[in-house]
């Protein structure tokens, strides 16, 4: 009898030993496990620096975090059924969260939807959406970076001189255009002598906007400024104003940054430029994904904002990051 | 007042498992508890050596790179060519143009040697441009006058200066992130000189911080001088603000030192190294995550010494049952003994003190048992002994009254009477002497009783009369013998002898159920039958009749002859038989003796 209290006595024992091996196992598996995040640009293009940068930004915070970042994207900004197929896709694979650059601001909503209800949080960055269903949208705020661009075209303009100015958007129907062009009409509002044209659109063309503006300076000779809304257009219309040697006379505001947005820059023929600040945008997305996930409340609307370079300000050490971000290749 | 001794419990088992359980509770406790403070201490010292040790390291490497650039720039400033070419007044005549290119062929060749060096520019006052690249353009020579690389070098006349990490904009539409260091060359004597900038590729300085990880989000940061981020893996986020670290304690902090601080919300720790060029390489931990080290030893701690000490408690628990638990059946055998039951064995194979112990208590007890048996039959033998010489007694007074009636029975002249009374004497004497077996058949022991009532009636004159009514059946079967000599005595001497007329005494013998019953019937004055059956009860129970002395019987009052035969039959034939007594004042006593049926040759051995 004793014998087998002995042997149950043994098994028990053996039994505890093991409970606390899986316990501990357990415990050490259950710590704070890593968030899976999707994350989803507008393109995968190593080429677009402003990506890039974003990525950047989206490791750190990964790394800072704990989380485990997974990038998926289309190759070209415009793919837009390549993107919802991805989406598609992301819902089966199921993350904890998606962080979206919507590639389009009206199809993408339906997708995007469903991403929500498949109980994934979504974190929307640089570009949003129409019904604003994601857990928080992370971009710049481009009506205040539309109206630092207007301000800055007006006080570039000799201030006896009145006169047209022109606004070079670059889509007709994305949310950043839209924005970026009403805050610079309503900024010029402020300067009774300038006179805000109809707006033209460059289709995120170099060729288009250098086109559009040589015929913007021969139908306009009283021109005194451009805005133009992104990088190519910006390039585009520098190198009209330079072909039509009219530097001195038309001042020009661009937005986002290039190689080439800085030489013009350096050159004079582009006044300034507003750029936005991609890695912060990267960053907070995944902070903001993760504490959403957390069920933590967070802003619905984050603004990374934007900085403005001027050729006076551009090696200054807080810019040159901004402007030159050292990418890793 | 005797203290009481702290560990008094009431059993061996209980001590035992006691001072088990403390002994192990004592060392897991002790053993888990250092495991936890060393373990703890160990992780976070370690860490905070290998923090000290990388970070060091970092300080090192960026001292030997910026070591290299400065003796590289030493090499390049101090290139006869480029001496030469400063001192020009004209640099761009044909002299210039040719020393010009030999300078810029041998900094091609320093640059070439080393990827890490980015470029290598000098600029002379006297408008001399020598640029190390080839595939790259030259700016504006009086542009290149007004960027800080130059005008600091200058400031510093002589030493070196050493910038931050920034973007080298001296080539045309080439920006490239880098770490300058610029000095001015010797000024000769007509004044010429000139700056000499090395560019360090920024790739090495980030490189070599990217790669360092302490924990899981440690990183290391380097710091100007002027406060300004050489190096941040978060350096956009610290511009904007959304991040920040304590750089004015930092930047205040002279020499290696280490302190904790609140930022963003978090505390972290700050290692910092200095360089002599100024430099400050600062390493950043996060406790939080050392504790989380430590909690998991600290709950590994708890777990492993909770289940150690559960087993053990167990164990303990165990053992001291093991061990006493052949005590305790030990001590119910014990107890069963001390009720007196000698029968019981231990069944202890082992071979321990305790199988000894038991081993040793069987023996002890079957040895008490055979001096209990043996004092037993000894007191037995002796009862008996004692009983058969007292049967086999007359009592004088019984002789003394017959002869004495015998005599006056010779003087009255009443011959018959006296023939019959001498004759049953006579008779009855031989019963008693005879030797022979202690059973007799039932018809002798009648024969006896007869001769005993023919002298009883004889001596009290027609004071009663007698009959027997035997089953003959029985008359064979075998009984003690002289024991309703005693029931006849009392039925005489207790029932007839008061009554005032004349009584009658009645022999009775019959079988019952289980044996035999001989009954003494009288009807004289009758007694108290239930204090008869009390006194037979006490006698069975009490000592050895050593009372039985011969006064006492001579005067038969006392229920000792009555007992004395109870007592042979039981001690005969066991305790179902013996005497009863039924009696009714004034009515008469019937006296029941019950024996069992032993038929003719049997015997009961003695």
């Amino acid at each position: 009898m004793m014998r087998k209290w002995t042997w149950v006595f043994i098994g028990a024992a053996l039994l505890a030993v093991l409970a606390a091996f899986a316990f501990d196992a357990g415990m050490t598996r259950l710590k704070p496990q890593a968030k899976h995040i999707l994350f989803v640009p507008k393109t995968i293009d190593s080429s677009f620096e402003f990506w890039e940068v974003m990525r950047q930004g989206v490791d750190t915070a990964a790394a800072e975090f704990g989380a485990q970042v997974t990038v998926a994207g289309t190759e070209t900004e415009w793919d837009i059924e390549g993107q919802i197929a991805l989406l598609e896709q992301a819902i089966a694979d199921k993350p904890d969260a998606i962080i979206l650059a919507a590639t389009d601001y009206n199809r993408i909503a339906a997708v995007a939807k469903r991403i929500v209800e498949a109980g994934i949080t979504l974190v929307t960055v640089d570009s949003g959406m129409k019904d604003g269903i994601s857990g928080s949208f992370i971009a710049t705020d481009n009506y205040e970076g539309g109206r630092k661009a207007g301000k800055l075209l007006a006080d570039a303009i000799d201030p006896n001189r009145e006169g047209p100015v022109a606004i070079i958007n670059f889509v007709q129907g994305s949310a950043t255009a839209m924005d970026r062009e009403r805050g610079v009409r309503d900024s010029l509002a402020g300067y009774p002598g300038l006179e805000a044209l109809a707006p033209i659109y460059s289709n995120a063309s170099e060729d288009q906007a250098y086109r559009l503006t040589l015929e913007l300076l021969r139908s306009e000779p009283e021109l005194r400024g451009i805005a133009a809304l992104n990088e190519p257009t910006v390039v585009g219309a520098a190198r009209a104003i330079i072909e039509r040697q009219a530097v001195s006379r038309v001042k020009l505001i661009g937005f986002d940054n290039s190689m080439k947005e800085i030489a013009y820059l350096e050159d004079g023929v582009l006044q300034a430029t507003i750029v936005q600040k991609p890695f912060n945008m990267g960053y907070l997305a995944v902070k903001t994904a993760i504490e959403l996930s957390k069920g933590k409340k967070v802003q619905p609307a984050i603004d990374t904002g934007s900085e403005v370079i001027t050729k006076e300000n551009m090696y200054a050490s807080d810019k040159q990051k901004l402007l030159f971000p050292f990418v890793e290749r | 007042m005797r203290r009481r001794p702290f560990f008094q419990f009431k059993s061996i088992h209980t001590n035992i498992a006691i001072a088990f359980s403390s002994l192990i509770i004592c060392t897991t406790v002790i053993l888990s508890a250092n495991t936890y403070l060393l373990s703890s201490d160990a992780v976070k010292d370690n860490s905070y050596a290998y923090t000290e040790q990388l970070i060091g390291q970092v300080n090192t490497n960026i001292q030997t790179y910026i070591g290299n650039m400065e003796s590289i720039s030493e090499l390049a400033i101090r290139d006869e060519g480029l001496q030469k070419l400063m001192r020009l007044p004209d640099p761009y005549d044909p002299e210039g143009l040719a020393l010009t290119k030999q300078a810029s062929g041998f900094f091609r060749s320093i640059a070439e040697s080393r990827g890490d060096i980015a470029s290598i520019v000098f600029i002379g006052t006297n408008g001399a441009l020598v640029s190390g690249r080839s595939d790259a353009v030259l700016k504006d020579y009086y542009e290149l006058l007004n960027q800080d690389w130059y005008k600091s070098a200058r400031e510093a006349g002589g030493q070196t200066v050493i910038s931050s990490s920034r973007i080298q904009h001296v080539y045309k539409n080439e920006y490239r992130w880098v770490v300058s260091i610029s000095r001015q060359a010797e000024a000769a004597a007509d004044g010429n000189t000139g700056v000499l900038l090395v560019d360090l590729n920024y790739n090495v300085i980030n490189d070599l911080c990217k790669q360092i990880h302490m924990g899981n989000r440690g990183y290391v940061f380097l710091l100007d001088p002027t406060g300004d981020l050489i190096f941040h893996p978060q350096q956009q986020l610290v511009y904007s603000g959304l991040k920040s670290e304590e750089f004015d304690r930092i930047l205040q902090s002279s020499g290696d030192r280490s302190f904790e601080a609140e930022s963003d919300g978090k505390t972290k720790i700050y290692t910092i190294r200095s360089s002599p060029y100024g430099w400050k390489v600062v390493g950043v931990n996060y406790p939080e995550e050392l504790v989380g080290d430590k909690r998991q030893i600290q709950f590994s701690a708890v777990l492993w010494g909770s289940v150690c000490l559960v087993i053990a408690l167990a164990i303990s628990i165990l053992l001291s049952l093991t061990l006493t638990k052949p005590i305790k059946r030990l001590e119910g055998h014990m107890k069963k003994v001390e009720k007196g039951d000698f029968d019981t064995r231990v069944e202890i194979e082992s071979t321990n003190e305790i199988g000894k112990l038991a081993r040793t208590f069987n023996l002890m007890t079957g040895k008490i048992k055979e001096l209990m048996g043996q004092i037993v039959q000894e007191q037995e033998d002796k009862r008996i002994s004692e009983l058969k010489a007292l049967q086999a007694q007359i009592h004088p007074h019984f002789l003394y009254n017959t002869l004495d009636s015998i005599i006056w029975m010779a003087e009255m002249n009443k011959l018959d009477d006296c023939v019959r009374m001498t004759s049953a004497l006579s008779k009855l004497l031989r019963s008693t002497i005879s030797k022979g077996e202690e059973l007799i058949p039932i018809r002798s022991e009648l024969a006896h009783i007869e001769h005993y009532l023919t002298i009883q009636s004889i001596r009290y004159r027609n004071k009663f009369t007698y009959s027997f009514e035997v089953d003959p059946a029985i008359m064979d079967c075998r009984m003690l013998k002289i024991v309703l000599q005693p029931l006849v005595e009392n039925a005489i001497y207790h029932g007839i002898k008061n009554k005032a007329d004349a009584g009658h005494i009645q022999i009775k013998g019959y079988r019952t159920g289980g044996g035999i019953e001989l009954q003494v019937i009288d009807d004289g004055v009758g007694t108290d039958a239930a204090k008869l059956n009390a006194n037979i009860a006490k006698g069975r129970a009490g000592p050895a009749p050593a009372a039985l002395s011969a006064a006492a019987a001579a005067s038969a009052t006392s229920g000792l002859g009555l007992q004395n035969v109870n007592h042979r039959i039981q001690l005969n034939f066991g305790e179902r038989y013996g005497l009863s007594f039924d009696s009714e004042l004034d009515e008469g006593t019937t006296v029941t003796l019950r024996m069992p049926e032993l038929g003719e040759g049997s015997g009961v051995q003695l």
